[in-house]
């Protein structure tokens, strides 16, 4: 393989960056899950805001990804 | 497992959201200048936009009070749409958009699952698609910002109430730019959801076939773990073609809630 730094820059780059927002995500569901828990009848309301939180966490990986793709291809 | 890399390779090459689609465009490997041509996710996306509509018009033709067949599927997506998120995150105000939260819902949905068929791709897996349509709902909840708080109203209602005067030069930029890269991170989302899954689903293909081209003890055991993975991160794959349909629908409505109280807040 044409083992260059940059695709080990790649790979770190989404590695470091999925840790934060795989926290974040877990965060969000086990609190989530909590509410829900307490307080059953809010369980709908609970779970929309929870994709939303997730979705916004999710985002900061994502932007990972699509870095290490472009650190790739910047050969 | 040392001729692992051209196979990765291929794959990627089957994904690359510039091949065009048949062979016939290309001449000589180079495109033809101002050729109007379709790639492999333009075709399916325009398949799956047109299946969209079809379900819809077939579902609405017959419209009565109790609906039945087709009808019924149609008539339930739509208020699963209109309980779950119109009403959920933008109260009774809300309904009056309801229809395009439902266009963008299903034409999502529809696009994503389209590529969970072996062989075909989905349409929202270029980051073009997404990026257009991260853009139509910025422009979308931003236009109903301007018309309900007017041009001014609107401009003032990104500052938080209550900001001392000495830093709204701080927080004014802020508040623009966290507006600007929400078209960025709804498309960025959608896309690395979709591309991020087709390349799973393809790298535990690639095992199991090349497992099943060397076969012997280790190769075995490989090859059958990575043949329950794939079914595994197939099951995963519907459910996240469902999950990102709704949430981008929900993030839409979330956006034009926020457009639509602007001036209260």
């Amino acid at each position: 393989m044409g083992g260059s730094l940059s695709v080990l820059g790649a790979g770190l780059a989404f590695g470091l960056g999925a840790i934060g927002p795989g926290i974040g995500v877990g965060f969000v569901a086990g609190k989530a899950i909590e509410g829900m828990a307490r307080q059953p009848e809010m369980a709908n309301k609970i779970q929309t805001t929870m994709f939303i939180g997730m979705a916004l966490a999710e985002a900061i990986a994502l932007l990972g990804f699509v870095l290490a793709f472009v650190l790739q291809a910047a050969k | 497992m040392e001729n692992l890399g051209p196979a990765v390779t291929k794959l990627l090459e089957e994904l690359n959201p510039f091949a065009v689609l048949g062979t016939g465009a290309t001449q000589g490997g180079e495109l033809a200048k101002n050729a109007v041509v379709l790639t492999n996710y333009s075709f399916f996306l325009i398949v799956a936009v047109a299946l969209t509509a079809i379900f819809f018009l077939i579902a609405s033709r017959k419209m009565s009070l109790v609906p039945k067949g087709i009808g019924n599927i149609g008539e339930w997506s739509v208020e699963f749409v209109r309980n779950n998120i119109v009403l959920d995150v933008m109260g009774s105000e809300g309904v009056k958009y309801l229809p395009f939260i439902v266009t963008v819902f299903f034409a999502v949905l529809f696009n994503n699952v389209l590529g969970l068929i072996p062989g075909l791709k989905p349409g929202t897996g270029t980051l073009g698609t997404t990026f257009a349509w991260g853009i139509m709902v910025f422009v979308v909840y931003n236009w109903i910002g301007f018309r309900k708080s007017g041009f001014l109203g609107y401009l003032k209602s990104f500052l938080p109430s209550g900001t001392p005067w000495w830093l709204i030069p701080l927080i004014y930029p802020l508040e623009i730019i966290s507006h600007f890269l929400r078209p960025f991170t709804l498309g960025v989302r959608l896309y690395a959801n979709m591309y991020a899954g087709h390349i799973v689903l393809g790298v535990f293909g690639i095992f199991v076939v090349m497992a099943a081209s060397a076969l012997g003890p280790v190769t075995a055991v490989v090859g059958g773990l990575s043949l329950v993975m794939q079914i595994v991160m197939y099951a995963f794959e519907v459910f996240v073609a469902f999950i990102q349909a709704y949430v981008f629908a929900i993030l839409t409505a979330v956006y034009m809630n926020g457009a639509i109280h602007a001036g209260s807040h």
